[in-house]
């Protein structure tokens, strides 16, 4: 199965080896939220390997922190980490935390409750005004108020180096986000929030690298990328089904599959 | 206390007075505002240092968040509100955004305590001491008077860990003596004596010089809450075998409860009594000492309490 239904990205085998990275650290903790670090696996790979931003002085904070398998997986695919600690996933003594935590090399913002990354990174790009911030939030995430407490500072204070990049993919743990809190129109809200908005396939690294290259070059207004995504993407029975928002142990024919799965759709 | 009145003080334009002189020799000194800049004080600060006065409007969470992104910056960040909001609402986002992240945010609790008066129990912080001192990495301090927080706040800029700093509203009599300095983790003796340990901290205490009585107090100001001087303490408690804690604050969760596990551990022989509020609200009140007489706090309230602990 080829999960891209656009011409192949040159970074589409890196996004294949970090799914496999992913499915392996939370098949082994039996632990983890798959269904969204599956999501945002073109999102990470397009902001830390595009070349865009230098992350040794620009800033990525990972607001919804139980994305962090994802982010491992990359800091191990950049040398910040070794590829054996990723077994190490969430448990005893390991600094791989089961939420993001600045314990990990790599890593600026320990969180995991939610809503708070989005300030963290409005300071951040306010006390760094000589370099970019990026953080990344979920469509989930914006149930809570403080979301929208730091979307009016940005605002306010004209944070064109910040960029926060929402991984839509509809759904949180009990059920559909339209269901458990309808967000609306989302674009529409940061746009008259006073940000600038754009809409792209979240799975199309083209088209998040154009994104995040025109919000980047924002100067007066912040930026907000709204990234549609499949939860659970790259694995057949996982997608769209908010029951793998979080996984325990995947019955050994499932794992199988999955991996089946994700191993064909990289080269 | 000395037979002359005493000097009435604001610890709120002290600490403002401070900031303005940290912030002209730290250019990294920022202030982060939650919508109540007038009240605390902060307009002067505002002008002067425009682009580090940092105003959040109304949304104590992202105030936190801010601070803490503004000090991974590299900046020295005082956080400014009421503490009925900030710990009172923004806790997790201070749990997380700032302690979990290691970042040496200063959280300024203004307006804490029944003192608070008239705004009534909304606003009257009870909780704060509970709240902040539960968490990992946070510093807790209540200044005495308006002359120990110019000296604390000082000290507290050069420290690497965050801090939570109580304030109380109105303005109160300044009793500590310009000679001492303030050390982190450091308790003073005000007063010496023989028969009982007055331990407490803020305006609260300040009420027992006023007290009079032939027993001997040894009067110690615990403004150091966390990390808490538990050698000073337990000498004086040795020494007297008395000890009553007088606190502003919720008895739950308070001083007293902090002071009393350590007796307990040092298996200490005592006799104790605490004095705080009981589980309950505070209400609107011209006169806040008003307050401190309904809930056992006045100095009658305190002598009573002596005499009874020293009664055998």
């Amino acid at each position: 199965m080829n999960i891209f239904t656009s011409k192949r990205h040159p970074l589409s085998i890196t996004a294949s080896e970090i799914r496999l990275n992913v499915l392996e650290m939370i098949n082994s903790a039996s632990a983890g939220h798959i269904g969204g670090s599956l999501s945002s696996v073109e999102i990470m790979v397009a902001l830390y390997f595009s070349g865009i931003f230098d992350f040794n002085r620009d800033h990525f904070v990972l607001s919804a922190g139980h994305l962090c398998s994802t982010l491992y997986a990359i800091l191990a695919k950049l040398n910040k980490i070794k590829y054996s600690d990723l077994s190490t996933f969430s448990s005893f003594g390991s600094s791989l935390e089961g939420h993001v935590s600045v314990s990990v090399p790599g890593v600026e913002y320990s969180s995991g409750s939610l809503g708070q990354g989005l300030s963290f990174a409005a300071g951040l790009a306010l006390g760094d005004k000589d370099h970019h911030t990026v953080c990344l939030t979920t469509d989930g995430e914006h149930d809570e108020g403080q979301i929208w407490e730091a979307i009016m500072f940005a605002n306010k204070y004209h944070q064109g180096n910040l960029i926060n990049i929402v991984d839509y993919n509809g759904q949180q743990i009990g059920g559909t986000t339209a269901t458990i809190m309808p967000l609306g129109e989302l674009a529409g809200k940061y746009l008259h929030f006073g940000w600038t908005v754009q809409t792209v396939d979240g799975h199309s690294l083209s088209a998040l690298i154009k994104a995040i290259k025109i919000a980047k070059a924002s100067t007066i207004y912040p930026a907000a990328i709204i990234a549609k995504t499949v939860m659970g993407k790259g694995i057949s029975f996982m997608e769209n089904d908010y029951h793998y928002h979080d996984v325990k142990k995947l019955p050994i024919s499932l794992y199988l599959q999955a991996k089946d799965e994700l191993s064909r759709s990289s080269y | 206390m000395n037979s002359r009145a005493p000097l009435i003080k604001s610890m709120r334009q002290r600490l403002a007075q401070a900031l303005l002189e940290l912030a002209t020799a730290d250019p990294n000194l920022y202030v982060v505002s939650v919508g109540l800049r007038p009240s605390v004080m902060l307009d002067r600060f505002s002008t002067r240092f425009k682009t580090r006065f940092v105003e959040c409007g109304v949304a104590e969470n992202n105030a936190a968040g801010i601070s803490a992104g503004l000090a991974r910056s590299g900046k020295n960040v005082f956080l400014c509100t009421y503490s009925c909001f900030s710990p009172g609402i923004n806790l997790a986002t201070i749990k997380q955004s700032i302690c979990l992240n290691g970042l040496s945010v200063k959280i300024i609790g203004y307006h804490a305590g029944l003192l608070t008066g008239e705004l009534g129990a909304s606003h009257q912080m009870l909780e704060d001491i509970a709240l902040m001192r539960s968490l990992p990495k946070m510093e807790v301090f209540a200044p005495i008077d308006a002359t120990e927080i110019y000296k604390m706040v000082k000290v507290l800029a050069k420290s690497s860990h965050p801090a939570y700093l109580r304030l109380v509203r109105p303005s109160t009599p300044v009793i500590y003596p310009g000679r001492l300095g303030f050390t982190i983790g450091k308790s003073q003796v005000l007063q010496s004596g023989k028969d009982i340990t007055i331990l407490g901290y803020g305006p609260v205490l300040v009420q027992v010089f006023s007290i009079t009585t032939k027993k001997s107090l040894e009067i110690i100001n615990c403004s150091s809450l966390k990390p808490l001087d538990t050698a000073t303490i337990l000498k004086s408690v040795k020494k007297t075998g008395r000890l009553l804690v007088v606190e502003d604050h919720q008895q739950n969760g308070g001083l007293g409860e902090a002071v009393a596990a350590q007796i307990l551990k040092a298996s200490l022989k005592c006799r104790f009594a605490h004095l705080a509020v009981n589980d309950s609200f505070g209400q609107s009140a011209r006169d806040p000492y008003d307050l401190y007489r309904l809930h056992g706090l006045s100095p009658v309230n305190i002598l009573d309490t002596i005499n009874k602990l020293c009664s055998r």
